[in-house]
């Protein structure tokens, strides 16, 4: 145990928990918006899991999760549209405290590893991860219904 | 008889093609483990096929 996967852990554990509780009780709206935060939550984790057992490897994982995460929300929030557009689905405080919890374990990992391509991928699984997921909770916030074919 | 393409347009698709497979074999690059010869060619080989899907995307989304 290092504070890499001590971090990983609380990420895991308190972000899952949190998580878990959000998607099984409440309205739709909270359900999805809560499903969408397990993106934010268990990126960084992995992220955190693979530099504390040293296998670089392991970042791959984090990498497909930040892409497919946000496109899966992106469905919830077509398929949902009748239920989201009658309730307000829109919790920007959790969304930018995730993002900023995103990017304060990447600029971490960042110092850690140094300047080359590994710090590289870091920084595009970082992008990836925010901007992902503020595109995904306007898109449940309702931000592009005007938006042709949206 | 064949219509011609005009040369300009020709140069503007070669122009997005290479951007495209530019940005695309860079983030190959950067995103693999190790760095061999092998790994380049199959990088550059796969940009390439991205560069015709994504100019294909853009154009079916913006259908000028």
């Amino acid at each position: 145990m290092n504070g890499w996967i001590l971090a990983a852990t609380v990420a895991l554990g308190g972000g899952g928990a949190a998580a878990l509780w959000g998607v099984t009780t409440g309205p739709p709206a909270r359900r999805v918006i809560a499903q969408n935060l397990t993106t934010s939550a268990f990126c960084p984790a992995l992220l955190l899991l693979a530099q504390g057992y040293g296998r670089p490897a392991y970042v791959d994982l984090a990498l497909l999760l930040a892409l497919l995460g946000p496109v899966g929300t992106l469905v919830f929030a077509r398929l949902l549209s009748d239920d989201l557009s009658a309730q307000d689905a829109s919790a920007w405080g959790l969304t930018w405290t995730a993002a900023v919890l995103g990017a304060a374990a990447v600029v971490a990992l960042c110092v850690a590893v140094g300047p080359g391509r590994a710090m590289v991928k870091l920084l595009v699984i970082g992008v990836l991860l925010i901007g992902g997921n503020v595109i995904a909770s306007r898109a449940l916030a309702g931000g592009f219904r005007g938006v042709r074919g949206g | 008889m064949t219509r011609r393409t005009a040369p300009r347009a020709v140069l503007l698709a070669t122009g997005e093609l290479l951007a495209w497979w530019a940005a695309l074999a860079l983030l190959w690059l950067v995103l693999i483990t190790s760095v061999d010869t092998l790994e380049r060619i199959v990088g550059a080989s796969c940009a390439a096929l991205g560069a015709i899907l994504a100019r294909l995307g853009r154009r079916a989304v913006t259908w000028r």
